[in-house]
């Protein structure tokens, strides 16, 4: 049969795509992204995701004897009637805090930055929870742990003593409860 | 050890890396100083596994 009989999409050198298929076929991507490759990129995943921890422990092992903390007085306790807070500074100039005389009259203390993307949490005393108005973040004030909304993880705990009517701040506890 | 076998270990040390991972983020945050060395020394040591079993997996593979 001759060219001339033949269908066009069956001539030599035809540009029809359902002829030549085989065009989609390349032999160095074959060589490149087969089975062996992609071994080899797992172990690297691997290897990568393992490297990635390694910044954390150098911190870890750098903040590994973080000092002890000091005793700061934080307010008079006469100040602070129940159902109301106070802002402060634990245990450094950096880290806001908050003392809170609940309305059940207990006293508690937590680092005020939201463990989400650090927005100031507030004690609304009509629901006696604390609260980041940022995304509706909610912590129960008894152990500073997220109630509701994005947070995760709880609020650092400031430790506090009452002398002679005075609020101290004495400690921080990260994980807690 | 099989060609299969390694396969396994490989990409079960990819999955003990990405929880080691999320682990070590989470105990960073939460000062856990002594979890952070932990679930890092974890993922390292997954990471050499995965390493020597790469390598025991070449030896079968391109063996004639």
């Amino acid at each position: 049969m001759t060219d001339k009989k033949k269908l066009g999409r069956n001539q030599k050198d035809t540009e029809d795509d359902m002829i030549n298929l085989v065009d989609n076929l390349n032999r160095e991507d074959d060589l490149k992204y087969n089975r062996r490759a992609f071994l080899k990129t797992a172990v690297g995943t691997s290897v990568a995701l393992s490297v990635a921890t390694i910044p954390f422990t150098v911190r870890a092992m750098l903040g590994i004897a973080e000092e002890d903390h000091e005793r700061v007085e934080i307010a008079k306790l006469a100040d602070l009637p129940e159902g109301e807070s106070v802002t402060f500074y634990y245990p450094t100039e950096k880290d806001p805090a908050l003392l809170i005389h609940t309305v059940n009259g207990d006293l508690k203390a937590y680092n005020s930055a939201c463990t989400h993307l650090m927005c100031p949490v507030f004690y609304e005393k009509t629901q006696d929870v604390l609260l980041c108005p940022c995304h509706a973040g909610y912590f129960d004030v008894n152990n500073g742990q997220p109630k509701a909304g994005p947070p995760q993880r709880e609020l650092p705990l400031i430790e506090i003593e009452v002398d002679n009517g005075i609020v101290y701040a004495v400690g921080r506890q990260y994980r807690h409860g | 050890m099989g060609k299969k076998t390694c396969w396994s270990i490989i990409i079960c040390t990819i999955i003990v890396n990405v929880v080691m991972l999320q682990w070590t983020v989470e105990a960073h945050y939460g000062r856990e100083y002594g979890s952070i060395l932990l679930f890092s020394g974890i993922s390292i040591v997954s990471a050499f596994i995965a390493l020597l079993t790469y390598l025991q997996w070449r030896k079968i593979e391109y063996k004639k």
